[in-house]
């Protein structure tokens, strides 16, 4: 009688870190061992840690990549605030606390394998994760991910070895770890980076759907996640094309497992407007609940 | 923890057997189920869940943002979202696994006609108790507007009183002037028991925007920082129960075993955890072990025997400066 499938999802590891990387503009990636959540972590999903003992509350971070065999997950964030800038002084070999895998992954759709997924910011991490996923599912999967950012890439970008029709001349900038896996990537940004795109995310996408021919654009489903504004953008340019789209979410959080409805954001439904906990009916939601049909 | 330590915690709180003086507080839980997603966690290490504030009407709550950091705390203003009263009864409680523990439902009204109503329906219902919520901070009637008037509060226990022979919890603001007073008017009106307290009201701005942070502009503080009024506050309505045999549930920042016994010692017969769960969901267990632990090395038999055994003639020293 009892649904009770949701039970025992959520594992507290106390975590070794096991690399922790600065980059320009307040970034940081973060390498914890964590085998449980690195087990049964999936896209989209996020992990809420301890950032420092003298704080009272836990942070909420979108896993960006695991490493089921070897047991380690891997955060990208930045530091803007007291949590993140504590936990941005925490040195290898320290531990920290960090329960997850939570929330509502990702579910791509096996009738429209052409993903967009579109990453802004500190919301890449959940974009690498699908990619990677999808990747390993191999064909007909074909992802093609853009991803903006205001700061420097947290990572060295290199001049792409694949072609992707619709893509301006000169934009040739893409995320090495997605070359190697085969998976095209293109960087924009209005800082005039070399070889990105410059402009909005959602201007590259527009140029990458109008080279799609009408049967093959019916293939296509869009992934976001980033600012507010962006995922705003990355809907309405799916509505416009009358293309699914799947958005993650971001909401101040406290128990990240759906018990006290402080993330709750408003969300429109057939039987009028709810209220969903970000943490645990979220973050991923269908674009046209957040934002309208 | 041994079956020994185990036996220790038990005890009876308005007739029922708790297997922990541990209640996970209403807010805090969700509807009962939504911790158990924490492996680790189990219902069982708590005597008592007392469910999210119902109403009679589903409530959607108040706008984002609802939950802010502050120091040794936070605020919340939720707003008492929730499905309505006979949603929780025909659907949530029959999903609920009350081998495990005790069920409490938190009831809520802007009217007393509604709690009144609410408590009935909670009534015919497998439900274990029923707490009156008349001290939340976070709705615009009802709420924190009854419970800061003592008249008020007995009228409110009174017609819950009328509607269920459950065990009843009058949960206590901690926003008023005179809490003792508050308590033995609750008492007179039938209470069976006692909450002790609800969160202070706060707030917390935005510079930069010169906007208030919470989408409901004030909420209700909780967590360690609020642990010392808590404690007074116990100290104060236990002073008006003893004489009674009504029980307590203290609460407010309670975060290790160490607060937990203070508490107990004021005179709280059992004792809540809300916000610490947030930082540890583990934390109960761990809780469970340092009060049995106590126990044992004070050579207690039972947890009930230290309730409210604050010393307050001090031992006669002397003086050497
Ligand atoms: C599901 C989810 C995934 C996220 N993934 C990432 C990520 O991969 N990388 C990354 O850099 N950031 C991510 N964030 C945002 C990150 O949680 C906030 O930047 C962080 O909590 C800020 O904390 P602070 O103490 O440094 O900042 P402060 O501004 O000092 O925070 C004050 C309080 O507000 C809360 N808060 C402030 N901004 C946010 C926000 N945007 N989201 C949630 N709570 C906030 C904090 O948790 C804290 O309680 C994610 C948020 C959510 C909800
Ligand atoms: C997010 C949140 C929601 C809450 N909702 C309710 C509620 O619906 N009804 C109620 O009586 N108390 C509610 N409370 C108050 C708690 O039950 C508890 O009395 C208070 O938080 C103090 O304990 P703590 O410091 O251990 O959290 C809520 C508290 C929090 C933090
Ligand atoms: S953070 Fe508590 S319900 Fe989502």
């Amino acid at each position: 009688m009892n649904d009770r499938a949701h039970r025992d999802t959520i594992f507290v590891e106390e975590c070794e870190i096991l690399a922790h990387e600065a980059h320009p503009g307040a970034q940081h990636i973060l390498r914890i061992r964590a085998p449980r959540i690195a087990a049964h972590a999936r896209a989209g999903s996020f992990a809420h840690l301890q950032c420092d003992p003298l704080l009272p509350m836990r942070r909420p971070l979108s896993i960006m990549r695991v490493d089921a065999q070897a047991g380690w997950v891997d955060f990208l964030y930045k530091a803007v605030g007291e949590g993140t800038r504590l936990l941005a002084r925490r040195g290898t070999g320290e531990t920290l606390s960090v329960m997850g895998p939570i929330g509502t992954p990702f579910s791509p759709d096996p009738a429209r394998p052409r993903t967009l997924l579109i990453g802004g910011g500190v919301g890449i991490p959940p974009m690498l994760f699908l990619a990677e996923e999808l990747k390993r599912r191999g064909a007909p999967w074909a992802p093609f991910v853009i991803m903006g950012s205001e700061v420097p890439f947290p990572f060295q970008a290199r001049p792409s070895r694949m072609l992707v029709p619709g893509v301006p001349e000169g934009v040739i900038a893409a995320m090495p770890l997605l070359e190697d896996w085969g998976v095209p990537s293109r960087l924009a940004s209005r800082q005039g980076y070399p070889g990105c795109f410059e402009g909005y995310v959602t201007d590259l996408a527009r140029a990458w759907l109008e080279a799609l021919e009408p049967a093959r654009r019916e293939e296509v489903a869009v992934f976001s996640c980033g600012p507010h504004p962006m995922l705003e953008a990355a809907a309405r340019l799916a509505r416009e094309y009358d293309l699914p789209c799947q958005v993650s979410l971001e909401e101040f959080m406290a128990c990240a497992v759906g018990g006290c409805a402080g993330c709750a954001v408003e969300i429109r439904t057939d039987a009028g407007p709810a209220m969903k906990r970000v943490c645990v009916d979220g973050p991923v939601f269908d674009a046209r609940q957040v934002f309208g049909a | 923890m041994t079956a020994e330590q185990r036996s220790l915690l038990a005890l009876d709180f308005c007739g029922l057997a708790l297997s922990s003086p541990i209640a996970l507080l209403s807010g805090c839980v969700g509807f009962g189920e939504e911790y158990t997603r924490v492996a680790g966690f189990s219902n069982a290490d708590v005597g008592a869940v007392c469910l999210k504030g119902t109403t009679l009407e589903p409530r959607l709550g108040n706008a984002p943002h609802r939950v802010y950091e502050t120091p040794a705390g936070m605020l919340n203003a939720i707003g008492l979202q929730n499905p309505g009263a006979r949603h929780v009864v025909e659907k949530i409680l029959p999903t609920l696994d009350f081998s495990e523990t005790r069920f409490i439902a938190n009831i809520s009204g802007s009217t007393v006609e509604e709690y009144e109503e609410v408590a009935r329906i909670f009534d015919d219902s497998p439900i274990d108790a029923i707490e009156i919520n008349i001290s939340c901070p976070n709705v615009k009637a009802g709420g924190v507007a009854f419970g800061n008037d003592p008249e008020m509060s007995a009228r409110v226990v009174e017609v819950c009183r009328r509607a269920t022979g459950k065990p009843l919890i009058t949960k206590l603001s901690p926003n008023q002037t005179d809490i003792a007073h508050n308590a033995r008017r609750c008492i007179e009106a039938g209470t069976d028991a006692f909450a002790v307290i609800n969160t202070l009201m706060g707030m917390a701005i935005d510079i930069e925007s010169r906007t208030p942070i919470l989408g409901n502009r004030q909420g209700g503080l909780s967590g360690p920082a609020i642990k010392p009024v808590a404690l007074l506050k116990v100290h104060q309505v236990h002073q008006v129960c003893r004489d009674h045999g009504i029980p307590i549930i203290g609460q407010g920042g309670i975060t290790t075993a160490e607060d937990a016994l203070e508490f107990i010692i004021a005179g709280a017969t059992a004792i809540g955890v809300g916000t610490a769960l947030f930082y540890d969901p583990l934390v109960c267990a761990k809780i469970n072990a340092g009060i049995a632990a106590y126990l044992q090395r004070h050579g207690m038999g039972t947890v009930e025997q230290l309730v409210g055994t604050l010393v307050t003639e001090r031992p006669a020293t002397q003086c050497t400066s």
